[in-house]
């Protein structure tokens, strides 16, 4: 840690659900650190497992590879970074849950996005130099996200 | 953390097995949660209460394992766990089907795990209370 107000924590794991725990643990550190609220570290949480869970089960199918997180307070905002090299996805892509088209005829999949989005204030993909992804999520520690 | 399950039959006004998880509920091992409740079916359990006082976090794969030992306990095959939403669309179907049920019943769970039940639509399929005392005392 360099400057005497900065809160970052910054975590490799393998492509492994196993190891998903060490993602929420260090989440769960960083908001603790900087006096997050139990909703703001529990939303981002759970994002981080979707997110990251997304990546080994889809992404990486169970080929070697790693996600790398850095979780950091940007003024009142809490932002998290994961980075993989798993074939490009951007889960902001993917379609909303139609509410209005009765539940057994929507596509399946994206439940784990669907928690991602209501969880956090933004979520913003790109594709990462040389392959893979680079999704960012954020979330303020002051105010709860707008739900839909 | 790992997740643990510990269970121990009851006797309210009817048996109830009561399985109580301690620690996270993930992709990690949700489908043994699954696997773990069918002895307990095959073995004529028939009025699950999982207690969730210890449960700190649920993930969507969690849900999916809550839907698929509700299918166990009606002696039903569970969906395909690949299908997150769509395993949680049946469920919703059957609602709206008013296939009311209280077979898997839960009890004590935790804010967090609450707020996920309740924004994926999951509350309104389980009945559930705050506590075990109060949950074995409504049967």
């Amino acid at each position: 840690m360099s400057g005497s107000t900065t809160v970052r924590r910054h975590v490799t794991i393998p492509a492994d659900l196993e190891r998903v725990v060490d993602l929420r643990a260090t989440v769960r550190e960083l908001g603790a650190g900087c006096q997050a609220p139990p909703d703001c570290i529990g939303d981002l949480v759970q994002a981080v497992d979707e997110a990251a869970t997304n990546v080994i089960r889809h992404g990486y199918k169970g080929e070697p590879g790693a996600i790398d997180m850095t979780a950091e307070l940007k003024g009142d905002d809490i932002v998290i970074t994961l980075e993989d090299t798993a074939p490009p996805f951007d889960p902001t892509a993917a379609e909303r849950p139609d509410l209005s088209i009765p539940p057994h005829k929507r596509t399946p999949g994206g439940m784990g996005i669907h928690l991602m989005r209501l969880a956090t204030d933004s979520m913003e993909h790109r594709f990462r130099p040389g392959g893979g992804n680079i999704l960012t999520l954020t979330r303020s520690r002051v105010r709860r996200p707008k739900e839909g | 953390m790992a997740m643990q399950t510990m269970v121990e039959r009851v006797e309210a006004r009817v048996p109830v097995t009561v399985m109580a998880l301690s620690g996270e509920l993930d992709a990690s091992n949700y489908l043994r949660l699954v696997d773990d409740v069918r002895p307990l079916y095959d073995g004529g359990a028939r009025n699950l209460l999982l207690d969730l006082t210890d449960l700190s976090f649920i993930s969507s794969s969690g849900l999916v394992s809550l839907y698929s030992i509700l299918k166990v306990m009606q002696g039903e095959e569970p969906p395909d766990p690949e299908y997150g939403w769509s395993a949680l669309h049946t469920m919703e179907r059957d609602a709206e089907d008013g296939k009311t049920q209280d077979v898997v019943r839960l009890c004590g769970m935790q804010p967090a795990v609450a707020e996920v039940l309740q924004r994926t639509g999951l509350d309104t399929m389980f009945p559930s209370y705050p506590d075990r005392e109060t949950a074995l005392a409504a049967y």
